[in-house]
């Protein structure tokens, strides 16, 4: 009919259905590649836009101290969130004029934060203030139209009631930093989560922690939750009992505030197993800046206060710093004497001399003590007695020692970032680099724990302890018990753990060779010794005073530091402490009157019967709460 | 009017064809429905589709003659109408001025309208050709002619999408005119150079805009698609294609992109991701052979026509039709860039449905007319 109009009709009406049925099967081809072929694929990634886990965190664990005091608990606090979902659909940087107005946060920070989150896409929400007042969570409320990406969100809040006090033990928490990330104990971990940055926070953060829940919600395109699917409860961290007895703390707290430069450290320990009853570290930081100032302008210049203080408040002195031991050097020294048969319990006599002559130079003693035996020598003090047993020992007989007492190593407690002493072990090598050999007067300087002797506290305490316990040198440690956790839905409870104490390290000695160095020991205090004056009657303090000079023999420099390292009852004791006050002057004079604050407190509360009549330090426990 | 309507022969009439047509409609419902829950779109479509049934029964029965005849009326008025949208009754929606807003009559896009008038012109035009002499440049540019003006006002709007669904009523009618291979040949040859140098140019001179690159650019790439950008449409089209799998999800909301709101427009561009997810691969695979099916059912309409206007009205729909069907079903797969274009007798529109209607009663006008003389 049609075919007369035009070159070959048929063909060409042909040729446009051929066309058309091309056209759909080439849809359908693609609908077949789409839908059966990588339809699964589609399926998890529809499901991964409109499935998200709202995490819940956990509350951590409280800490408490040996009576089940809380040092450290979590409470509910009310922060503004960004969620990081919403950054797909705005620019917050416009926005960010309108956030720091509302709320009224550092608009700088702001911008850090924001940063943040681009940089870590793992963020679920970023937090942009912590502590919201009701001001500013009405506020989000109010402009949750024009803001959806702004939401408030509770969560447990670290609380630190005491402050500054125990502050280098206890440590604080925040949030999880890249670097911490990549390290395999924090796999389970995503950006924004809270973990311990310092301390026993840090140090047990696995146990405290606990393990976040969910909520698993269906959202739009927008990240608004159309309904909530699943919840799954947190598991709580466990608690953490520790050593410390609060009482004790407060009272070394306050000695620290009252020493004159306010700088230094006490440490108080159960010689019989380790136990740190307490541990200060003057001056101090409060952790609550740490976890409730990071949002605000206030907080943030006081933590970089904290890290510009050249009085260094972040350190913790007793396990982080390095001093000069001075004269409590000598116990180690006197003890490796006998070991190494250079002075025998019959004859530990040598001569004082009133100082030595080594090549042209004459290095004094503060007396002139005649050739006092090795208690003696311990009582007063004497230099000239030291000098000469350090000579016959020899450097080698001095790295022996060290080796004994565990000098070149970290004693091993419970808190992160301790340091190592060191020693002439450590020292040697560069010396005899630098000036082709060690000279005598080295050696006569590191038997008086000068020059190359620099000791942590805490070794220092864990050396002498010892003495009055057979030799047994306990590892020092903070923790008495992690409590267990009960089952949290799909989390099984988790059992509780006790500390278990490690073999001691013995200091190898005869029975009469203990009793000559702890008669020395008891002597300084109860037999005219250095620190006659804080002797109290009927709890008979054993210990050793040291004064580390600071500045090259002969020159005016900063103050020495003031060490007093002692344990009580002297034969039969039961607690360790020892105090440095920093560019203090005399160890007799600062520190020993600063550790007898403590044994006060001590005899206060378990030998009350002992405390009649007695001129006890004043009660400076309740002052600091 | 009721003097054009003749006898007709009732059993000429071509029930499979007004059948499919009517059952894919109804198909759309239910995904209209599927797409917006909440929405009262799928209530507007039943609405929208009676009225559509009825005016293709009164077009039916008009001899189609009499309506290619008055074209040149048709064609007036569809121009009057594209004026009209752009002056201050025009109602600008998403930056486009394509609808028209009148009083008794409501709201339409005249563009889908406008179609019908100019196949009519063109088969006016191009059906009284005779003898088998090859087509003469004078009549391509008389047919070009017809279809520039329209055209233009449309890309006035600008609706570049509906702008692009005129050519292939006008290619067509062309090729079925009796043009030399060679032209068609030198023309594809053609576009397949020019098209990318255009490309080239429009990108170096800016008149091709960054959003428009990037739709582009998101068929090559689509997981990385900016998802603030127009590039995401394409890639949550996608998702929510592949998500159906063979049976699809069957309504479930809890699932549903369109519900969830990752899917943009979903009642009318992206109507076809809503039934691929909720009929997975079974409903689309009937889908695409109920167009199939509807497609060659036009083809033997036009086939049949007593004369070659008839055929050259038929054989144009069909080509604007499978364009619209491929670039409306080729967006969702993300194989072609995001353009506006309604998916014929599924997408949401009155306007759209109602055109679409008028022109099945334009062929069940020719075809219930093949034995009559002439």
């Amino acid at each position: 009919m049609v075919n007369d109009y035009s070159q070959n009709l048929p063909a060409r009406i042909a040729t446009i259905k051929i066309v058309a049925y091309v056209l759909l099967l080439i849809l359908g081809a693609r609908v077949f590649y789409l839908q059966i072929i990588k339809g699964d694929y589609y399926k998890e990634r529809a499901e991964n836009q409109r499935i998200k886990l709202i995490p819940i965190p956990a509350p951590r664990g409280s800490i408490l101290d040996r009576y089940g005091r809380i040092l450290v608990d979590s409470r509910p606090s009310y922060n503004i969130v960004f969620a990081s979902e919403q950054i797909k659909f705005i620019n917050p940087f416009e926005k960010v004029d309108d956030y720091a107005r509302g709320l009224k946060v550092d608009k700088q920070y702001l911008i850090e934060r924001l940063n943040l989150i681009k940089k870590q896409p793992g963020f679920e929400t970023m937090i942009i203030k912590e502590n919201a007042t009701l001001e500013d969570i009405a506020w989000v409320e109010a402009h949750s139209l024009e803001f959806p990406e702004l939401q408030v969100e509770v969560r447990p809040q670290r609380n630190y009631p005491y402050g500054e006090v125990l502050a280098h033990v206890l440590g604080y928490v925040g949030e999880v930093s890249p670097k911490q990330l990549e390290k395999p104990e924090y796999a389970d971990l995503k950006p924004g989560d809270i973990v311990g940055k310092f301390g026993l926070e840090q140090y047990y953060d696995k146990y405290l922690r606990g393990i976040p829940g969910y909520r698993k919600v269906l959202v739009d395109s927008r990240g608004r939750i159309q309904a909530e699917l699943e919840v799954i409860e947190p598991q709580p961290g466990q608690d953490l009992v520790t050593t410390i007895d609060l009482d004790l703390q407060l009272a070394a707290e306050a000695e620290l505030a009252r020493s004159v430069t306010k700088r230094g450290t006490i440490i108080a320990m159960d010689p019989n197993n380790g136990e740190i009853l307490a541990l200060a570290s003057s001056p101090s930081f409060d952790p609550n800046v740490f976890v409730k100032g990071i949002s605000t302008p206030e907080g943030r210049k006081k933590i970089a206060e904290y890290y510009k203080d050249e009085n260094r408040p972040l350190l913790n002195r007793a396990i982080q710093g390095r001093y000069h031991p001075g004269s409590t050097w000598k116990i180690p020294l006197g003890v490796a004497g006998l070991q190494q048969n250079a002075i025998t319990v019959k004859d530990s006599r040598l001569l004082c001399g009133g100082g030595i002559t080594i090549g042209n130079k004459f290095t004094r003693c503060m007396g002139n003590h005649g050739v006092p035996p090795l208690d003696y020598a311990i009582t007063k003090s004497c230099d000239g007695y030291f000098y000469r047993l350090g000579l016959k020992l020899g450097v080698d007989g001095i790295i022996k020692m060290v080796e004994e007492f565990e000098y070149d190593k970290p004693t091993g407690i419970d808190l992160p970032n301790e340091k190592a002493s060191r020693t002439p072990k450590y020292w040697k090598p560069y010396v005899e680099k630098r000036e082709g050999k060690w000279s005598d007067i080295r050696t006569v300087f590191a038997s008086i724990g000068q020059d190359t002797v620099e000791a942590t506290p805490i070794s220092m305490l864990r050396a002498i302890a010892a003495i009055g316990v057979q030799g047994k040198m306990y590892v020092p440690h903070l923790m008495k018990e992690i409590k267990e956790i009960g089952a949290v839905g799909a989390f099984p409870a988790k059992p509780g753990l006790t500390y278990e104490i490690p073999e001691p390290k013995v200091i190898k000695m005869t029975e009469e060779q203990e009793a000559l160095v702890l008669k020395g020991l008891w002597g300084v205090v109860n037999a005219g010794g250095t620190a006659s004056r804080i002797r109290i009657p009927g709890f008979d303090i054993a210990g050793k005073t040291g004064t580390a000079q600071n500045a090259p023999l002969g020159t005016k420099g900063p103050k020495d530091h003031a060490w007093f390292v002692s344990f009580a009852p002297a034969y039969k004791p039961e607690i360790a402490v020892m105090a440095i006050i920093e560019n203090a002057g005399f160890g007799a004079q600062h520190a020993a009157p600063a550790v007898r604050g403590v044994y006060d407190a001590y005899l206060r509360k378990y030998h009350p019967e002992l405390v009649q009549g007695q001129q006890l330090a004043k009660d400076n426990s309740k002052n600091n709460l | 009017m009721i003097g054009i309507i003749e006898r007709r022969n009732f059993k000429e009439f071509d029930w499979l064809l007004f059948i499919l047509a009517i059952s894919i409609v109804c198909f759309g419902i239910w995904q209209i429905y599927n797409a917006q829950p909440t929405e009262n779109y799928w209530q507007k479509q039943i609405i929208g589709l009676i009225i559509a049934v009825l005016v293709a029964l009164i077009v039916s029965l008009i001899d189609y003659r009499t309506l290619i005849h008055f074209a040149p009326v048709f064609y007036v008025i569809g121009l009057v109408l594209l004026i009209l949208v752009l002056t201050p009754l025009g109602v600008r929606v998403k930056g486009q001025q394509a609808w028209l807003k009148l009083p008794l009559i409501g709201q339409f896009q005249p563009s889908e309208f406008v179609k019908i008038p100019v196949v009519l012109m063109l088969a006016r035009y191009f059906g009284e050709r005779k003898g088998i002499q090859p087509l003469t440049l004078k009549e391509t540019l008389v047919g070009v002619a017809i279809l520039a003006v329209p055209i233009s006002l449309i890309l006035l709007e600008p609706d570049a999408g509906q702008a692009l669904t005129y050519f292939p009523l006008l290619a067509v009618v062309i090729f079925l005119s009796a043009i030399r291979i060679r032209w068609i040949v030198l023309s594809l040859v053609a576009v397949l150079i020019l098209a990318p140098v255009g490309f080239y140019i429009g990108v170096k001179t800016g008149k091709i805009k960054q959003y428009q690159i990037e739709r582009i650019n998101v068929i090559l790439d689509p997981e990385n698609a900016d998802p603030r950008g127009y590039g995401y449409h394409t890639f949550q089209s996608i998702i929510t294609v592949g998500q159906g799998g063979v049976t699809g999800i069957k309504g479930d909301t809890e699932k549903s992109q369109s519900a969830l709101k990752f899917l943009p427009e979903p009642h009318t561009d992206f109507i076809f991701a809503v039934t691929a997810e909720n009929t997975g691969f079974l409903g689309c695979v009937s889908l695409l052979l109920a167009y199939a099916l509807l497609l060659s059912r036009l083809i033997m309409g036009a086939k049949f026509s007593p004369d070659r206007a008839g055929m050259l009205v038929i054989m144009a729909f069909v080509g604007g039709m499978t364009f619209q069907i491929f670039i409306n079903i080729g967006m969702a797969l993300g194989i072609l860039p995001v353009i506006g274009v309604p998916l014929p007798l599924m997408s949401a529109g009155l306007s759209s449905i109602l055109s679409t209607f008028i022109a099945i009663g334009f062929v069940l006008s020719v075809r219930m007319r093949r034995f009559v003389n002439y």
